[in-house]
């Protein structure tokens, strides 16, 4: 009874706010929702974990990801290497957590910046109107009419492969889609009447649109930013994997599990690929769980 | 509705033309030289550069980019896509080797997560709240979270490597043809794919057959007193999800993108492993004619999706 309970779970923060007994405390009323959402909670753990670890890498092992010991090679797990070591004799444990970091940057980093670039277009362009929203709209339906992957590959094409271009690629090939939304609601929201009384007072267009008018469509926007990260950690995994993301010498999730197009270590070496691919799946699946309590928690139309 | 289709058509060529453009101008920028990329380097050492500009001119690469542009347009347009710089081929050949490869794998991929995630959206709507409809809920998610080739990765190593049920990957071996040789090698890659979709086509058809339940007219034939199956078959389900199976076989040329890795992992001949094998050899032509093909398809579906919900829904004729 996920829904039904969901909303037990809110009549139940609803009676304690009416009683007063919730105001002391700090936090929005979506905030407590979402702690209230079981999957949203577990998400967020998750997240946070393998975010910690792969920040925290060198308390967690002192093997450096990039030593190539050839006495030492494709060992299977024992204590000294708990995930084992690579062809070369690189910790895998290690080359996962430093890993962690670069693919964490590109996805969320290329996540967030998309959503900043699509929603300060998309804001003003739907607020504004015009000559300029007419352009901003079909240069988004040029990228948008790619199939994602193809586009990607393409930009690697013709701009070459390093992290910082992938991570250009991404905000190209990511923006459209928060800009679509951002856009949506403005058009929306600026039909309101407290938009006109602010026209009225004479206030700025950029201050209207992004001080008063955006923080109306953030739930939606973060809920974007999670699907977009998602997203982006499995396009680096998959480019990685198939040589063409992010340079084969940075240790990444994606470039770890490239050794496992090889079929005798597909076969032999589960551990070179198999933690990995789990890491990444865990972590893609804690971002979604962690959009889906925002939605929930944010979007009143969704409350059944 | 003739309006309608002739508007959507002219929004459809320019789009098409734009992008054409610029991919072929961003192709431009590319370093390299198309002459020097054809000629064997043990010749082109010996060559002047009087020679040089003499191939340039004879492939008409020293006229200026607009003219180039159009003849390149016209050439598509007779049907003569060019040729790979890898041995040669001429492009449409390489289309018409591997697209039915591609087309065969999507539409079985296609079929199955349609039809499995439609039945297991609707039973989830049905049995909303049970432990049932949780426990697909958080799979759907799984589904959507994995990375598709990590997926793969994980079903050859179980039922290729280990229990040796099914091939390693290709599509057919040399000589063999009937449909019993084709069945183990596609089930593999059409289920990897369609694992995906299958995820998001059920939380699609569980949403709007929760949507068509609330509605009135389910109130209207329980009242008639029929029997809760008829009723969430012949009303619920058939509202719900026509259309959705409708639009979903239209999206097959999504597929082209969704394909490019799992073909990869699978050694699947199709169009999606030519394209990475382009982009790692920067053979540019061929890079930029699939790139374009696969627009072109995206486009001509989205014509194709407006046009039909036109047809179901005059509301959307008028706007």
């Amino acid at each position: 009874m996920v829904s039904r309970s969901l909303n037990k779970k809110f009549d139940k923060i609803l009676a304690l706010e009416e009683a007063g007994s919730l105001k002391s405390k700090t936090g929005s009323r979506s905030l407590r929702k979402m702690m209230n959402n079981r999957l949203a909670v577990v998400g967020l753990i998750l997240f946070s974990i393998i975010v910690f670890t792969a920040v925290f890498a060198p308390l967690i092992t002192s093997a450096d990801p990039m030593k190539i010991n050839l006495r030492n090679m494709s060992q299977p797990p024992s204590w000294e290497h708990w995930f084992g070591t690579d062809k070369t004799g690189r910790d895998v444990l290690a080359r996962v957590l430093y890993g962690g970091r670069v693919s964490i940057l590109v996805g969320l980093g290329s996540g967030i910046i998309s959503a900043i670039i699509g929603v300060l277009i998309g804001a003003y362009t739907g607020y504004k109107g015009g000559w300029l929203d007419v352009i901003a709209l079909r240069v988004s339906e040029l990228f948008m009419s790619f199939p994602q992957i193809i586009l990607v590959l393409l930009l690697v094409s013709i701009i070459g492969q390093s992290l910082i271009n992938l991570m250009i690629i991404f905000v190209l090939t990511g923006w459209g889609g928060m800009y679509r939304m951002a856009r949506a609601r403005m058009l929306s929201l600026r039909e309101e009447e407290y938009v006109q009384a602010l026209q009225s007072f004479g206030l700025s267009t950029p201050v209207i649109c992004y001080k008063h008018i955006l923080p109306n469509a953030l739930g939606p926007i973060m809920v974007n930013i999670t699907l977009t990260t998602a997203a982006f950690i499995l396009a680096e995994a998959g480019l990685s994997f198939l040589g063409l993301g992010v340079p084969a010498h940075i240790p990444t999730w994606g470039n770890i599990l490239n050794v496992a197009q090889e079929i005798r270590v597909l076969q032999n070496f589960w551990w070179m690929w198999l933690p990995v691919g789990a890491i990444i799946s865990l972590f893609v699946l804690s971002v979604n769980f962690i959009g889906d309590g925002l939605r929930d928690a944010t979007d009143p139309s969704q409350q059944g | 509705m003739l309006i309608y289709i002739i508007r959507r058509v002219l929004i459809f060529i320019p789009m098409l033309l734009v992008i054409s453009f610029l991919v072929y101008g961003a192709l431009e920028l590319t370093p390299g030289d198309a002459v020097s990329a054809l000629i064997n380097p043990e010749v082109s050492g010996r060559l002047t550069e009087a020679q040089f500009n003499e191939l340039r001119e004879s492939y008409g690469l020293n006229k200026p980019f607009l003219v180039r542009y159009g003849i390149w347009v016209a050439n598509v347009l007779q049907g003569n896509f060019g040729h790979s710089l890898a041995g040669g081929v001429p492009i449409s050949t390489i289309f018409l080797d591997r697209l039915p490869a591609t087309l065969e794998l999507s539409v079985v991929a296609l079929l199955f997560s349609t039809i499995v995630g439609c039945i297991l959206g609707t039973f989830s709507a049905l049995k909303r709240g049970s432990i049932a409809d949780n426990s697909l809920t958080v799979v759907g998610m799984l589904g959507v979270s994995i990375p598709e080739f990590f997926f793969g990765l994980v079903a050859l190593l179980i039922f290729a490597l280990n229990l040796g049920w099914l091939p390693v990957g290709g599509r057919l071996l040399p000589g063999y043809d009937s449909i019993f040789d084709r069945v183990p090698h596609i089930i593999m890659p059409a289920m990897v794919l369609s694992l995906m979709m299958t995820a998001g086509v059920m939380r699609y058809a569980r949403s709007s057959m929760l949507d068509a339940l609330s509605k009135e007219f389910i109130k209207t034939a329980r009242s008639k007193g029929l029997p809760e199956w008829r009723i969430n078959l012949m009303h619920g389900f058939r509202v719900a999800l026509t259309p959705v199976v409708v639009l979903i076989g239209f999206r097959l040329p999504l597929l082209i993108g969704g394909s490019v890795i799992i073909e990869q992992v699978f050694q699947w001949p199709g169009i999606g492993n030519a394209f990475i094998a382009a982009v790692r050899g920067s053979d540019y032509p061929l890079v930029m004619m699939i790139a374009l093909f696969s627009v072109f398809s995206v486009l001509l579906a989205s014509l194709v999706i407006d046009v039909l919900t036109a047809l179901i829904d005059p509301r959307v004729r008028l706007n």
